[in-house]
Parts: structure tokens; sequence; C-alpha cells
């Protein structure tokens, strides 16, 4: 069954309508971030030593001076230009700042999801076919341990086995891919392990259950009842249901990695958006931490919209519903 | 003077006081091109450095933040700076004169010292940048409280005049790279922030946000061009993963060392440490403007419950170095002062004489600056058998800055950092004008020795005077001090005459790579 484009067009509208509602209510969030956090952000940037006239001036700059309900629709409008105000920390543009942080942690989200997709589609899969065997026990103690290792403490484990025991790869720093693609395989090499490990843990569980689910239906008994091959049975029947929940879940996790992986960034000095964001909330940055959440939130709206997609893509159902 | 910013760095420096071991390690290329590895020790590679932050900007004027020093030390100059012993020497003024009546300080500046750029360095860079300070009223402009005057009568003479006779205007000129000379035109394009040009011994090369600032080594240096190349700041806050990549040899130095590592590495004889008692000091302060706290007695009983060396512990490992005066014992200015020691039975019988039957005591401690509730958790269980029931409150830096000035706190506890002449140490901390006395201590006697300090010009004199200061502030616990703390740096055997400083400046110039 096709659907006519109209169909979709509505269908893609809706969601549009949805996630600009949800950004409206992040930003909200964020610009009230700045008025209720406790202390005085004009008087941290100015440290102890100023005078009321600086303080006067950087305030007035800042714009805190007037009403809120003026602060909130400048801040708006300046947002949706682009214009997400001057770091406090730096006098730098905030987004200019982001933008410079955006490929590192790119990188690193998409060497970390392909890693965790490599591990967690064919275990996750392996492990509902082969439900209640020794090979299914294994990658369920072994992923529930990925899922409780934190990831700091498993970054570290890595250093010290790669760098500091076999001195294979470096520990931290980072390199453009466009500069030297060798030099930046070597050093997102340990940071997407542990990124993509963590993720591999939490997605192998997630499609283990989604295939085990789809494989207790009754089209599939059919299925295997009418004399169908096994592959065929699970590579049409089982696997194409069973992604959706997959791809939510690949979705989710895409979006969580792009959206600042701090301590996996701070621990490997990987100088992405992770690490800006731990530095601006460190230095108290407020604008900056502005910027970042709504960042942030922009590319979980712009995952989900995908992933929202790619499902009409997989499951005509979801369309319709 | 300086408060501690609330940015939360890893404290620095140190002078190399205990180097552990002497076989080198090997060092491993790891990024397989061979470029930047320094295993190698031929002349002009590149020293590798990790600090545990990015600086906010590199215009040394504006800054306040550590790290943007650790790197600024190496690309800018100040007229006078600092020896190892914190004695102000020649840098980019050679010689100067004062005045019989010491109003007038006449500085000869050295000649054919050029900018990174190739443009000559004159007296108008110094007065540009003495200007920009007092009139856009920068963060350092009150170092020039005393100063009336700058001019320029010739391309190499500057001529500061000041309105009382000034013994700290050298400490207050070079002690600190935020009063380095800057170039106008570098500051009127806006570079200056990301691009800087000095008249350092290295010049900024390369500056990639989050990742690298790469120096160059400046050979037309005036103090004799580098040994080596250049040197790459990386910003590396996990500590492990700071030493990981010392181990091995991603990077050739780190001050991102936690006290609780020092005894570790002290046995550790692939890396040099270097621990130090800083100039920095840390102390509690009792809010003379509230009862019983005015009461001399109340305070010096809780100068002798407190337990010095368990708090020395909690808050560095035992790496601080305890201090009852605020002046550390390397300098030129150290007093010998040990009255308190840990005696429950002299606070309690203070306590009666005073009148004193127990009651709560509001602790005004903040969450930026940890070691200020570790050590309000120990002063709260010190204080116990005096009957006196600790409250603490931890809030964040700048609330905690707000109670302090408005004078609502019973006691507190803070550091002080970056001094060295003994005007900054005590004068606006004790004098009953001071801007920093918020514990309200006034004594007319104190006051007298401060301000005659800051008019002394015989060194031997103006050192009793502070000492004699120094001793009535701690005898009547203005301030109870409790220790400086150390700096800590780890760097490879390969780093060759370097030498780790207790004014936390790390000065590349001089530096080699051996094999």
């Amino acid at each position: 069954m096709r659907l006519s484009p109209r169909q979709v067009a509505a269908f893609l509208g809706r969601r549009l309508l949805f996630s600009a509602v949800v950004l409206l209510g992040v930003l909200v969030l964020v610009f009230l971030l700045v008025q209720l956090v406790p202390g005085d952000p004009i008087r941290l940037a100015l440290g102890t030593r100023y005078t009321q006239e600086a303080y006067d001036a950087l305030r007035a700059a800042s714009g805190l001076d007037r009403p809120l309900g003026e602060q909130f629709l400048s801040y708006v409008g300046s947002a949706l230009t682009g214009d997400l105000g001057v770091s406090f920390r730096s006098g730098e543009p905030v987004t200019q700042l982001l933008l410079q942080r955006l490929p590192a942690t790119v990188s690193l989200a998409l060497v970390g999801i392909g890693i965790a997709l490599l591990i967690a589609v064919p275990a996750g899969i392996w492990s509902a076919l082969h439900e209640g065997r020794v090979s299914d026990a294994i990658i369920r103690v072994t992923s529930q341990l990925g899922v409780s290792v934190p990831d700091f403490w498993m970054g570290m484990l890595l250093i010290l086995l790669f760098s500091t025991t076999l001195g294979l790869l470096p520990s931290s720093g980072y390199v453009p891919i466009t500069e030297d693609v060798g030099g930046w395989a070597r050093r997102v090499a340990l940071p997407g392990l542990t990124v993509g490990l963590v993720a591999a843990a939490i997605m192998t569980r997630y499609i283990r259950s989604a295939v085990l689910e789809v494989a207790s239906m009754s089209y599939v008994r059919t299925a295997r009842s009418k004399g169908l091959p096994a592959g065929v049975v699970v590579g049409r029947h089982v696997l194409r249901n069973a992604l959706v929940p997959v791809l939510t879940i690949a979705g989710i996790q895409l979006a969580t990695i792009l959206g600042g992986v701090i301590v996996v960034e701070v621990v490997f000095a990987w100088p992405g958006l992770g690490r800006l964001v731990y530095d601006s909330v460190a230095a108290r940055d407020y604008s900056m931490i502005q910027g970042s959440v709504l960042l942030i939130a922009v590319m979980f709206l712009l995952i989900n919209l995908l992933v929202d997609v790619l499902y009409a893509l997989v499951d005509p159902r979801i369309r319709l519903a | 003077m300086k408060r501690r910013t609330f940015v939360s760095g890893i404290l620095l420096a140190a002078t190399g006081a205990v180097a552990a071991g002497c076989s080198t390690g090997e060092g491993v290329d790891l990024d397989g091109d061979g470029d930047t590895g320094t295993t190698g020790g031929t002349e002009g590679a590149t020293l590798r450095v990790a600090i545990g932050g990015e600086p906010d900007q590199l215009d040394p004027n504006k800054t306040s933040a550590y790290f943007a020093f650790q790197v600024l030390e190496n690309v800018f100059d100040t007229l006078v700076q600092p020896d190892e012993n914190l004695e102000m020497q020649p840098a980019l003024a050679e010689s100067w004169e004062v005045s019989e009546d010491q109003l007038t300080w006449t500085f000869t500046l050295r000649d054919g010292v050029t900018w990174h750029d190739g443009s000559p360095f004159t007296s108008a860079d110094v007065v540009y940048t003495y200007r920009r300070i007092i009139d856009e009223e920068l963060a350092n402009a009150w170092r020039f409280s005393a100063v009336t005057d700058i001019e320029a009568p010739d391309e190499r003479t500057v001529v500061i005049t000041v309105s009382a006779p000034s013994p700290n205007l050298l400490s207050n000129l070079g002690g600190f790279k935020g009063l380095a000379i800057v170039q106008e035109a570098n500051v009127t394009s806006g570079d200056i922030a990301t691009k800087p040009i000095g008249t350092g011994p290295f010049s900024v090369s390369e500056y990639r946000s989050g990742e690298v600032i790469a120096l160059t080594a400046n050979p037309d240096y005036w103090g004799g061009a580098p040994e080596i190349g250049g040197v790459e700041f990386s910003f590396i806050s996990e500590a492990s993963t700071a030493l990981a990549a010392l181990r091995s040899g991603e990077i050739d130095w780190t001050d991102v060392v936690p006290p609780q590592q020092v005894a570790e590495l002290e046995g550790d004889g692939e890396l040099e440490l270097g621990v130090t008692p800083s100039s920095d000091y840390w102390y509690l302060a009792l809010n003379q403007a509230r009862e019983p706290w005015s009461d001399v007695r109340v305070r010096q009983a809780i100068a002798y419950a407190i337990d010095r060396d368990a708090i020395l512990q909690a808050v560095s490992y035992g790496t601080a170095e305890a201090n009852q005066l605020a002046i550390p014992k390397d300098s030129v200015w150290f007093t010998e002062y040990s009255r308190y020691s840990l005696d429950l039975d002299t606070a309690q019988s203070l306590l009666s004489e005073a009148g004193f039957t127990g009651g709560t005591l509001d602790m005004l401690a903040t969450s930026d600056y940890p070691e200020t509730v570790t050590a309000a958790q120990i002063i709260a269980s010190n204080l116990e058998p005096l009957g006196i029931t600790v409250e603490i409150r931890q809030p964040d830096f700048s609330t905690w800055l707000d109670e302090q000035n408005s004078g609502n706190f019973d006691m507190l506890m803070m550091g002080w950092l970056g001094n060295i002449d003994p005007d900054d140490f005590y004068y606006s901390q004790h004098h009953s004008s001071g801007g920093s006395n918020a514990q309200g201590y006034a004594n007319a006697e104190v006051d007298e020795l401060l301000d005659a300090g800051r008019v002394e010009t015989d060194k031997d004199v103006r050192k009793q005077t502070y000492a004699d200061a120094a001793t009535i502030i701690a005898d009547e616990c203005s301030y109870i001090y409790l220790y400086n703390p150390s700096v800590i740096q780890v760097w490879s055997p390969s780093l060759t005459g370097y030498t780790a400083r207790a004014d936390r400046a790390i000065r590349l110039a001089q530096v080699g790579l051996a094999d």
C-alpha cells in the first residue's frame, strides 16, 4: 500500500508543529535559567573588584535591566535568527563557539553510534534467536555489565589498557578529520569505543526484547507453520517488524551522544559540546549554557523528526495512526 | 592581591623542591608523525604542556583566569618581573631611579626590543597600557591607586609620579602578568583576545578553541632566543587522563594533579614531581560586628580549639604548609609566629573569662571551594566541646560574596592568592578603612603600622613594621590563619632547566628538552 504525497505532507506537518511547541517550551526554560539561578550572574562575570559603573554597563549590555517579558521576546527573536548573544566569559559570540565545537561532537557521535550498532544489532538478534541458551546468557550478562559501568570508568580503563600499558593509542586530544584522517582516527578510537560500548549495551537489550516480542507473534507462527525457511521468516517477518523499537532506541542514543557525552568528552579532553557545557557550567557562563542547551534540544528534535520519518518508511501503520 | 577567581582551576606552580626519581622514561611517539615529538631531544623541539582548562581570552589586561596567565606568562612582559625569590628584577625596563622625595620613578627601557610583529617597542606602549588599565577601570586599576601621572619624555623613558612614597610600586607593576605591556594596534583591532602580540619569548602561532594554543619561539627575544622551538598547550581537566598522557609520552608537563596523587607520584621514578608552598593563604575570619565574636578572647578560644593538622590533612592530604601568619616561609617577608596550638583548656578558660556560655555559630563556606566545606565540618566537631554549635552554610560563590559583604555571617573561610608585597597581604584586609575588611577589625596601632609600612623605604625597617602588624593581627585574631597551599606540578625527566615557582608563573624561556 502506498501513501499519497498529501498524507505524507500532513504527517510531516503534524510532526513539525509538535516540534515547534516543544521548542517553545525549551526556549522558555532556557530563558528562565538565568533568572532562576542563585546569585547575580553579572557580579560573577565581573569578579570581586569592580565599580558600580562597570556593573551597570554590563547589566545594560546583557539586557538584564529590562522587564522580563521584553527580555524574553528579545531573546526569542534573536535566538530564532541564530543570535544567541555573547559568552559572559570570553566575549565571543555564542553561536560561533557552538559551531566550532559541533564537528568534534558529531564525529564522536557517529563513530560511537556506528560501533554501538555494529555490536548491538548482531548481538541482540543472536541473543533473541537463541533465547535461553548459553550464548544468550553471556550476551545478557555482558550487556547488563555494560549498562552498569559508568562511562568515565570505562574510559579510564580503556586509557589504562590502550595508552598507558600497551602504548597503542593516544589518551586524549583531537585532530579534525579534514586535516589528518589517520590522526583523527587514532584519537577518536578510545572515546568512540567508550561511547559505543555503553550505547551498545543499552541497545542490545532493546533489540533482543524487540525481536523476541515479534517472534512470538501469531503471524510469525503462521509463517513458520506454512513451511517458510527460517531465514525468510526472520528476515522478512521478524526483523522488519522489530525495526521500529530499534530505530527508536538508536535515535535516542544518537541524540544523547550528540547532546554532549559530557563525561566522556571531559575524560578524553575532547573539544566537543559536552566539554563546552562542562566548562561553561564551571565558569557560570550563563549565555553559553543557554546556547548549548538550546542547540542540544534542537538536535534532539531534529533526530526525533528523522526517526519519525523513518518509522513511516518502515511501518505504514504509523502514518495512519 | 587577588581574591581567588570563582572558576575553580587546579592550583599550580612549585619550586622543584621535591624531585622524585632520576631514571628517564621512554617516550612513545603516539602520533606516528614524529614532528611534534619531543623525545628526540633535538634543538627546536616542541614542549607539550597540559593545563586544566581553556583560557577565557588572551588579553592579559582583561582576563582574570589562571589558565590564561599560564600561557601569557610566555608571551608578554612586564616592566619589571619577580625572580625566584619574588624580588623585582629588570624586564622591559633595564633600570630605574627614584627621586629623593620618593614621588617620581624614572624607568629606562631596554633598547632594541621589538613586538612579535617586528615593530619597535617604545615608552608610548607603556603609557598606553597603563592608561588603558586606569581609564577603562580594568580589574587591576587598583594597583595604580597611588599613581598620579605617567609620562614618556622620550622613546626609552617612562616617568611615573605617585602621591606618596610607594615601596610596593615595583611589585604592583611587575608582580603579576595582568600588568603586561600590550600593543595599541593589537588592542584596537580586537585581535588581542585570540591573536595577541607581545614582546615575550614566544609568540602565539595558533589557537584552536577547545584543542590547542601553540606558541613559537621568538628568535629576537631580548632575554635570548628560547632553546625549544615552541610550546603546545592542551586542556585536560581530568587528572587521570593528564597523568596517563604524561606517562605515555604524549605530553611533557602538567599541573593537573590533585593533592591525593602526590604520595603515589613521589614513588614514581619515571616522573619529576614538584611540590612547594605557594604565597596563597587560607584563613578564618570572625564577624566582629556581632556578639560574642567582638570579644577578642572568644576569637582566641576558637583559634586554640581548631585542629589545624586535621584540617591540613583533610583539605590537602598533607601537601599544604601550616602557617599562623599569611606570608609563606620562603618569602623574604616571612615572620616566625606559632602562638596557637590545639589546647582546649586554654580555649575553655578564655571563654569563661569572656562570660561565654555556649551558642550557635553561623559558618559561611562555599561549595565552589570545597576546602571551605571540608574544613568547616572539622571545625564544627572541634568547637562542639566548647558548647559552640556550628551551622554550616555552603552557597555558591557569588551568594557567598554578597553574604560576606553584607556582614551576614559569624565566621567564614576563604583564601587570597597572588600576593608578593606585604602591603598586599595585610593592608586592605586589616586596616580599619581597608576595602576587604569584612570582619570589621579595627586597631589604631595596626592602622598606624600598616600606614607606615606603605611609605617606608628602608627594607629592614619595613620588614619589622609588617612583622609587628602581623603579630598583633594574629594575636587578636582578625584573621585566624590556617595554611599556605602547595603548588603541585609533574613533568617528564626530559624537560631540563625548568624551575617551578612559588608565584605560579610557568616560565619556559630557558627550558630545554633532552633525550
